[in-house]
């Protein structure tokens, strides 16, 4: 039969290159974090100031930034990058780095808004300094929004990672795309269900972490 | 309410429409012949070249689908007959598609390509336009002064220092590609990155790549001072490049035949390389450039 | 690398010259966009009210919907490619699938956010489940199914730019033969009115949304009063 066929040729396939779908994958991976870390690092302090700064016209301009960078098609955002930062990882971290700012700064705005005012008050009456109330107060309770915001946005960063194999820089796109151009089926399969695996492998063990956090955060 | 109603209906009925108008979009009229074009710029501006010379002759209307990821696509998609017509390179017989003989002979090859794809697909391959276009080792001018390189083998001592741009194809190609070279050549890389062809020029001129794996029509070569290494042990088969058109096209407007063969024998590598320069560097339309080549050679009135 | 300030000037000079080019790239784009968009409409709106009523299916049909958006785009249209071939079709069905995941679940939102006073007021009105659904339940969630569209907008216009990389066109075209052409300004070409295009569309469909959402408000009131049922808002 052709389909079974196919399968064992395929399983074939996948006996002789799998080091070359393990390194494509590190790769990806590799970016993805980077981006994802990266975007962290910036949207968490944002979000935090922007959860103690009301200001409206403050958290518009910031929103709309954010909402302009993920508005802006991916190809398109690679493209421009291109010329002026290069070829390869550095373009790819970037754009990603840009898509993931709304989502994570989203979420820890809604994640420290959401801490009871109450709470905050008792801490300072209670003589807590803001550092103290930031770090023991705060960004614990707020954590299981943020981390709902990671794993989401960790989960389309490495979605669209497979468009950095447009501009050089590695990973499973890779594999889709010169399985296109020597018309191989059993490559663009490989690289297609090896990152759609990825993706929700990503996504279940990120949604592990997140229950955990929300339990503890509950206990609180 | 009611008002809301009446515009979900006009939601719905629009949505239907445009389903319906979007397929009858895709049936085509039986005067259309498409040329199909890899990435690069030659095959587009010998598609521009076909289309300002069977326009101007007969009824028939030319699009051209670009970028098809590579030859292989291109040939795929003529074998559907998504596309009609394409230019192809005579090196492709060894990419599977039919039994060969082993040779590296380039009349041998052009022969067993014109044979080979008219048995399997129907297609018919003309004789060559006069070049060819093959891969090159190339290496960036100052590193081949370092280190007194000369040909391919000579980056033997040094490869695993060396990190190589390759297109998005080469490092998965059977016969032609890295896993052949290795065995041939006895020769693996430190680093391999494959990317769009026109990309690993801006890779070697940032420097994040030592050799390039370029086509030797491209003016890359020139532009970015690269220096192209003699393949000394005869690696890669020859490339020559032919108009190719599936039969049955030929066959429902014969005239096309001669009008294809209008350019065969008529462009060499010098001229193609400058036309490919025109475009990549000088920053032409394929299509200007196209124009200007055929009406300089009289192959097109100069009225238009 | 060059940019900045003469670059702007070629690139205006570049995009005026081109503009016809251009603008039937761009209507491309649109129509392979739109068109995803009405064959997702059609498909998601029914399997969101389905999902609403039962939630069995709703689990099926909102996980099968995820899994779908979750493949990466690239990967998508390279596996539609190998079965439905090259071109328009074969992106449309990829927008297709991109567009579904957020308007089932709009729809089942918005459908499952239904006052259940509505509902009653409906029934109370003598309406049978079809005309509930028809004359209430749907004209009510609209809002939350035009959010889901505009969300679906933006997606489908970014993953439109791909179109080029299976035979397809649109303003993707541009940046790709930019890329392959080593021209920056055709990529900025196609790049720059591709990012304007989603992010206009968002701002757009936003204000739509919006004023729907108004008239929802409105209307939640007219069906209330119509049913002789006390307004707790």
């Amino acid at each position: 039969m052709p389909f079974t066929n196919s399968i064992s040729q395929f399983y074939e396939f996948l006996l002789e290159r799998y080091p070359d779908i393990l390194v494509a994958a590190r790769e990806h991976v590799t970016i993805a974090i980077v981006a994802v870390l990266l975007s962290t690092l910036v949207a968490v302090p944002v979000g935090i100031y922007l959860a103690k700064n009301r200001a409206k016209w403050l958290h518009s301009t910031v929103f709309s930034i954010a909402n302009l960078f993920q508005t802006i098609p991916s190809l398109a955002l690679l493209a421009i990058l291109l010329p002026i930062v290069g070829i390869g990882t550095k373009p790819a971290i970037i754009a990603l780095f840009l898509y993931a700012l709304l989502p994570i700064l989203r979420n820890t705005l809604a994640g420290f808004q959401s801490v009871d005012q109450s709470v905050i008050e008792a801490a300072r009456g209670m003589g807590y300094s803001a550092a103290q109330r930031l770090f023991k107060i705060q960004l614990p309770l707020a954590f299981p929004y943020i981390m709902s915001g990671l794993r989401m946005t960790t989960v389309y960063i490495i979605s669209w990672t497979t468009l950095a194999a447009l501009i050089g820089a590695g990973g499973l796109g890779q594999l889709i795309v010169s399985g296109i151009g020597v018309n191989r089926k059993e490559l663009i399969f490989a690289g297609a269900i090896a990152a759609i695996l990825l993706t929700l492998l990503t996504d279940q063990l990120l949604g592990l972490i997140e229950r955990k956090m929300f339990k503890r955060a509950k206990s609180a | 309410m009611i008002k809301l109603n009446k515009k979900f209906y006009m939601l719905v009925s629009m949505a239907l429409l445009m389903i319906i108008v979007g397929c009858s979009n895709s049936s085509g009229s039986s005067d259309k012949l498409k040329i199909g074009a890899q990435t690069y710029s030659e095959p587009k501006i010998i598609a521009e070249m076909y289309k300002a010379l069977i326009e101007e002759s007969t009824d028939i209307s030319v699009d051209i689908v670009a970028d098809l990821a590579a030859s292989p696509i291109v040939i795929q998609s003529m074998n559907k007959g998504d596309v009609q017509m394409a230019t192809l390179y005579s090196g492709e017989i060894f990419n599977g598609y039919f039994e060969i003989e082993e040779t590296k002979d380039r009349q041998e090859v052009l022969k067993q390509a014109q044979q080979g794809f008219d048995e399997t697909f129907g297609f018919k391959w003309f004789d060559s336009f006069g070049f060819e276009n093959t891969y090159a080792f190339t290496v960036r001018q100052e590193l081949a002064d370092q280190y007194g390189l000369e040909k391919v083998s000579d980056l033997k001592e040094y490869a695993d220092t060396l990190k190589i741009g390759v297109d998005t194809t080469w490092l998965e190609r059977d016969n032609d590609g890295y896993r052949a070279f290795q065995d041939h050549y006895g020769i693996k890389f430190k680093e391999t990155f494959p990317m769009e062809i026109s990309l690993v020029y801006q890779a070697v001129a940032d420097q994040e790549v030592d050799v390039v794996l370029a086509y030797t029509t491209d003016p890359g070569i020139k532009e970015f001072n690269l220096k192209t290494l003699e393949d000394d042990m005869q690696f890669f088969p020859p490339y020559d490049a032919s108009p190719v058109i599936r039969k049955d096209m030929l066959e429902k407007h014969p005239e096309l035949e001669g009008i294809i063969s209008k350019l065969v024998g008529k462009i060499d590598v010098q001229t193609m390389a400058s036309l490919n320069y025109e475009v990549d560097v000088n920053k032409r339309s394929p299509k200007e450039v196209a124009i200007e080549f055929l009406k300089a050679e009289g192959l097109m009135s100069n009225e238009s | 690398m060059m940019l900045k300030t003469n670059g702007f000037i070629a690139l205006f000079e570049y995009i005026s010259d081109n503009a016809s080019t251009l603008l039937s790239l761009t209507i491309e784009h649109v129509i392979m966009v739109l068109l995803g968009l009405a064959l997702a409409l059609v498909v998601g709106v029914p399997l969101g009210i389905i999902s609403s009523k039962n939630e069995k299916l709703a689990s099926v049909i909102l996980s099968a919907a995820n899994i779908l958006q979750v493949i990466p785009s690239l990967a998508l249209l390279a596996l539609l490619m190998m079965f439905l071939g090259l071109g328009f079709k074969t992106i449309v069905v990829g927008l297709f699938c991109y567009s579904l995941l957020p308007i089932i679940r709009n729809t089942y939102v918005g459908l499952k956010e239904m006052d259940a006073n509505l509902n009653e007021a409906g029934r109370g009105l003598g309406m049978n489940k079809w005309q509930l659904l028809m004359k209430v339940q749907l004209p009510l969630s609209l809002p939350f199914i035009m959010a889901g569209v505009r969300v679906a907008a933006v997606i489908a216009i970014g993953v439109a730019t791909l179109a080029p990389l299976i035979g397809g066109d649109g303003l993707g075209r541009e940046i790709y033969s930019g890329l392959n052409m080593r021209n920056e300004l055709k990529i900025y070409a196609g790049a720059i009115p591709a990012a304007c295009l989603a992010i206009l569309t968002d701002v757009l469909l936003g204000r739509l949304q919006n004023r729907m959402k108004s008239k929802q408000s409105r209307q939640k009131v007219e069906t209330q009063q119509g049913a002789g049922v006390s307004v707790s808002n």
